[in-house]
């Protein structure tokens, strides 16, 4: 165990992502903002990309229906603007920053497992048109997201 | 979002997820930690709302269920506690269909359904509720219980197993990716919810004396090769084959559901009247020809 947690935390750095010892293993990406609900956010200048976060992937299991906003929709921060659903049970997703939906990714409708194989990348969520950049310092750095996720589980 | 809390297993899960198969998301719950010890002493308060013995139409239900999530969501965001709620009722018939529920479960065309078919919020596929279902929604706040969706969708399974084990002598069990309480090949209790902000809505419904005729329209949570079977349906089958009559199967079922809900989740129930006159105006249940 201890070797190959070594080997991960090698891994780990030279991908830019933050590990902990203590048992969570989630990968958090250190360019993101991440919400307390378990959305990431990407932001770049004026626009933004959401999607849930590995954790949250993680957790949920098999991902097989995902819930898309329509174009032109506004959202609110930390209120929910679709939804994800696992076996049974149908999570809200809320908006980590506030704006305007400009794309939704149409991929998931076919392809909702993209949340869980590439929850970062290819099972992006929605990009929006920030109404207020100043939200993103109500969000969590990888640091404090990763910090956040073991407390959670420990509290279990 | 909320998601479902488990340790993560690995490390090497978290770097190579993107190379993960089912197998390891297909998380068998054979044995389920139920409750937390601390609450023993002082359970907290759960109102509920019992109309088992009404037929609710599901138009008049849901939005019921969503507004006392909503006033539940609202005392959250101001920090406030909230007490935790079950509404217990049975439906006329409808179908219901999940978030992502496909339209390829229905045996009949959607303009000619033979009854109302509603698509809800929920998780899961088509179902029915009828007669003689007992339809259980827990509108509770799962950050005063355990934050994680697995372990609430096999807490309220864990009700309908103990139910159908104390009360009918029927052993009943879960089966690995199906959520959901099985007698045999037979499902007994569906299960479908949503939750927003931790607190969850929709819930679980237990076939006791339910006519099953009509789920040979539908395909019952796009499961195409098992059946649905009812508590009065299973006690038939034995050697014996008594049965109680449908009121008496009714009130057991019911009295047992609440007994094992309350101790699952370690809630004190304390039965409210309806205010809504609208709920209140649900016909009364009158043992119905099917």
């Amino acid at each position: 165990m201890a070797s190959s947690l070594l080997w991960a935390s090698r891994v780990a750095s030279r991908l830019r992502i933050s590990v902990s010892q203590r048992g969570f293993s989630s990968v958090v990406l250190k360019d993101l903002k991440y919400a307390d609900s378990h959305e990431w956010v990407k932001i770049d200048g004026n626009k933004a990309t959401f999607g849930i976060t590995d954790h949250a992937q993680d957790h949920l299991g098999d991902v097989v229906y995902v819930e898309l906003p329509d174009l032109g929709r506004p959202v609110s921060q930390g209120e929910s603007f679709g939804a994800v659903e696992s076996v049974k049970a149908t999570s809200d997703i809320n908006s980590p920053v506030s704006g305007t939906v400009v794309e939704v990714n149409e991929k998931l409708t076919e392809s909702p497992g993209l949340v869980n194989t590439s929850p970062y990348e290819e099972g992006w969520i929605i990009k929006v048109e920030l109404s207020d950049a100043g939200e993103a310092k109500n969000l969590m750095d990888s640091d404090k997201y990763s910090k956040f996720c073991e407390e959670e589980d420990v509290k279990h | 979002m909320e998601t479902l809390l488990h340790p993560v297993e690995t490390l090497l899960s978290g770097l190579h997820h993107h190379h993960r198969t089912n197998a390891k998301r297909r998380r068998v719950f054979r044995s389920v930690k139920v409750l937390n010890s601390r609450n023993h002493e002082n359970p907290r308060k759960c109102q509920c709302f019992d109309l088992y013995d009404q037929l609710v139409p599901y138009k008049k239900a849901w939005p019921w269920q969503k507004s006392i999530v909503e006033e539940k969501k609202a005392l959250i965001d101001t920090n406030q506690d909230c007490a935790d709620t079950v509404i217990l009722l049975q439906h006329s018939p409808v179908y219901t269909m999940g978030t992502g529920s496909s339209e390829d479960y229905l045996n009949f065309d959607l303009k000619n359904a033979p009854f109302d078919v509603y698509r809800t919020e929920r998780g899961g596929e088509v179902t029915y509720h009828g007669p003689g279902q007992l339809v259980m929604y827990p509108i509770i706040n799962l950050r005063n219980h355990e934050m994680d969706l697995h372990w609430y969708l096999r807490m309220l399974e864990e009700i309908v197993i103990r139910v159908l084990s104390s009360s009918f002598s029927i052993k009943a069990s879960r089966l690995d990716g199906l959520t959901g309480v099985w007698v045999g090949n037979q499902k007994v209790a569906a299960i479908g919810i949503r939750v927003s902000k931790w607190i969850t809505y929709h819930g679980l419904a237990l076939n006791v004396t339910t006519d099953l005729t009509p789920f040979n329209w539908i395909v019952p949570c796009g499961i195409r090769d098992r059946q649905v079977g009812s508590i009065k349906s299973l006690l038939k089958d034995r050697e014996d084959g008594k049965v109680d009559d449908d009121l008496r199967l009714i009130d057991i079922a019911h009295e047992s559901l609440l007994k094992e809900f309350s101790e699952v989740f370690q809630l004190q129930i304390e039965k409210q009247t309806v205010s809504d006159p609208n709920i209140l105006k649900a016909k009364p249940f009158k043992r119905l020809e099917c």
